[in-house]
């Protein structure tokens, strides 16, 4: 007999496989042909998977499989910038900072604004110097400097010497595999397999998966006996997905995810009745260049350059937002730049070469046509079709705001641009914000179980992790702290079912 | 006589190209087209290669050594990337048939001049 879920459940399945009938959405184990069986069944290769790979195997698996859609590892973890905070960690004490898990979890709380969940974020802060030191053991290796992040009360922000996130996904790959783990390309996940009552047996796989191309491959289905972890990611790179949700995230407004981010976890895990959090909250970059896909190397410029630096409206010559206010207020404020037509008019970011030429990040802009240097005013204000004189009178104006130590006009702080004049030659970027982060995702607990919307209780035998998982930061997530909690649930998963 | 026969293989192969899926090809790869169109789809003519297929003939690490660059720009060595090492199957970001780009492209606006 169907109930109505079950109706519902089989439906949405189906849509999943197309014309190729599912199995079955539920079932009874026997029933199911198993092509494939294995004691941990990890989906998506990024932070969350790898750390529950490691931390699984350290806890005595045998049999771990890790499933990745795209022909490649790492999804956006391999692309991030490789900053992690981590609150209490032998770095810290060894450069005198003075932090604690409670201090970071009161720092997100206040971006969360009244949204977060404590609970979670105290569970993720707590595990911190554990996963410092698993990342540590796995070979990734530390710069000695630790990076100050907007709206944190401590210096934490520790980041990979790559600075990017591939100097931790290599590493924790390579000892993944090391354990036995089994990893796989190709393999798309499609659906969740499971009985009458809503445990979950396994997956259905589809095998040799060309991206983009949803009929590829063939389809399999996967046994997992201890549990199924779902570590696939955001959904910033699904652009019909997340514009529904906010609709000023059209195609006009880049993305920095990898091409992989497309939420399927996040619909499969929706389509068993697992509680969607704040699938709303989206978060833009306002780091970004509309003059290179994705993160780039302008991203990095800019977060540079933002304190010392002016971002300029190009019809009025003029200063539009704090700088370094936090990312929603500025992509908000960004993404209304525009010509007569209602086109974009991306912003102009104007630096300081005596300044910017401090950091590596000039270099790459310049020689990669992100950024380009102009040795006037005048030089600026013709290239670009700037009014001349608002854009001089800005100048002036922002460098005795920097001689005064106040900045009248949009309250930014001065005292990161203390004696950082804007003089010639200048160094431009241009403007656009792209979207970078889901805070929103599906509801779990603190031992990494999905929660069921009908009746807030764990959906037995799943597991999610990473940033599929939702309601952890609310509204704004603080920079550097989505690599730790993508971690330490990823460990909380492999604990949760080893335990089971 | 040996001027005309690349021209018959060309009339040939684009007469079967405009039944099957195959529209280009690279020139090079003709001696692979002389053995058919299973070498390279090992999986069936309607599936995608395996990502061993190319390596029958290619080898990573000498493409690697191949298209290594210095200092700084080591690390945008298509074939031995900072973020995929050597890793990243060739289909990634070639393809035979269909026009691509390097997945670097992505995010980075690299010059990868002899890219094909
Ligand atoms: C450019 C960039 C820079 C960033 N910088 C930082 C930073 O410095 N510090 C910080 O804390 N955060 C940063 N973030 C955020 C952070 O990197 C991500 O939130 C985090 O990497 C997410 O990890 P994850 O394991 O949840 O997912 P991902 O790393 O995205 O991994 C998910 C994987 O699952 C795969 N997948 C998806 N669907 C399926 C399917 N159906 N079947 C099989 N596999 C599937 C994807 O292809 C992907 O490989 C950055 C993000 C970006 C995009």
């Amino acid at each position: 007999m169907q109930t109505r879920r079950s109706f519902l459940k089989f439906g949405a399945s189906a849509a999943t496989v197309g014309a190729l009938a599912p199995l079955t959405a539920h079932a009874q184990s026997n029933q199911v042909e198993w092509d494939e069986s294995h004691e941990v069944v990890i989906v998506g290769s990024g932070f969350a998977g790898l750390a529950a790979a490691v931390e699984a195997a350290k806890l005595g698996a045998k049999d771990i499989v890790i499933f990745e859609k795209l022909g490649v590892y790492g999804g956006n973890s391999t692309l991030n910038a490789g900053q992690a905070c981590f609150a209490n960690t032998d770095l810290q004490k060894k450069l005198g900072i003075e932090d604690s898990a409670e201090l970071m979890v009161q720092d997100q709380l206040k971006s969360g604004r009244g949204y977060a969940s404590e609970e979670l974020l105290r569970h993720s802060a707590e595990l911190g110097p554990y996963i410092y030191q698993l990342t540590k053991d796995c070979g990734c290796v530390y710069r000695d400097h630790i990076i100050n992040t907007g709206g944190t009360s401590a210096t934490r922000s520790h980041q990979v010497i790559e600075r990017s996130g591939a100097g931790f996904i290599r590493p924790m790959l390579k000892t993944a595999r090391s354990y036995g783990v089994k990893t796989k390309i190709r393999h798309k996940f499609e659906h969740l397999i499971t009985a009458k009552d809503g445990t979950v047996l396994g997956i259905q796989i589809r095998k040799g998966y060309h991206f983009s191309h949803e009929d590829s491959g063939k389809l399999i289905n996967v046994k997992a006996e201890k549990g199924v972890l779902i570590a696939t990611g955001g959904f910033g790179a699904n652009v019909s997905f997340r514009q529904a949700l906010d609709p000023n995230l059209g195609e006009e407004v880049g993305c920095t995810n990898a091409r992989g981010a497309t939420g399927d976890g996040l619909v499969a895990m929706l389509a068993e009745g697992a509680m969607p959090v704040h699938l709303s909250f989206i978060q833009s970059g306002p780091w970004a260049s509309p003059d290179e896909g994705g993160f780039g190397y302008g991203a990095g410029f800019s977060l540079y350059n933002f304190p010392h630096s002016i971002a300029i409206d190009r019809n009025t010559g003029q200063r539009f937002m704090n700088e370094t206010a936090d990312r929603k207020t500025r992509a908000d404020l960004e993404v209304q730049r525009r010509d007569k037509d209602g086109n974009p008019n991306p912003a102009l970011l104007i630096a300081p070469k005596h300044e910017a030429k401090k950091d590596p990040s000039m270099e790459n802009v310049l020689r990669y046509n992100v950024a380009w240097e102009f040795d006037s005013v005048e030089a600026i204000a013709k290239h670009f079709d700037l009014p001349l004189a608002a854009l001089k009178q800005q100048i002036n104006d922002w460098n005795q705001y920097v001689k005064q130590g106040e900045d009248p006009q949009f309250g930014k702080r001065m005292n990161m641009s203390t004696g950082i004049y804007l003089t010639a030659p200048f160094i431009v970027q241009r403007l656009w914000p792209k979207v970078h982060y889901c805070q929103g995702g599906i509801q779990i607990n603190t031992k990494a179980e999905v929660i069921a919307a009908k009746n807030g209780l764990p959906i037995p035998r799943l597991y999610a992790a990473g940033e599929v998982s939702g309601g952890v930061h609310g509204v704004s997530r603080l920079g550097g702290c989505s690599t730790p909690e993508c971690m330490a649930f990823g460990v909380t998963a492999a604990r949760s079912m080893m335990k089971a | 006589m040996k001027l005309i026969t690349p021209l018959i293989a060309l009339v040939i192969s684009s007469a079967i190209a405009s039944t099957a899926m195959a529209r280009d090809q690279r020139e090079y790869h003709q001696m692979v087209y002389d053995s058919g169109c299973k070498t390279c789809h090992d999986q069936g003519l309607k599936s995608f290669p395996s990502d061993t297929a190319c390596l029958q003939c290619h080898d990573m690490s000498d493409l690697a050594k191949q298209t290594a660059r210095k200092g700084h720009d080591a690390k945008q060595n298509p074939h031995d990337s900072m973020h995929y090492g050597q890793e990243a199957p060739c289909m990634e970001c070639h393809g035979e048939h269909t026009k691509k780009q390097a997945i670097c492209m992505d995010c980075h606006n690299f010059d990868y001049p002899k890219f094909n």
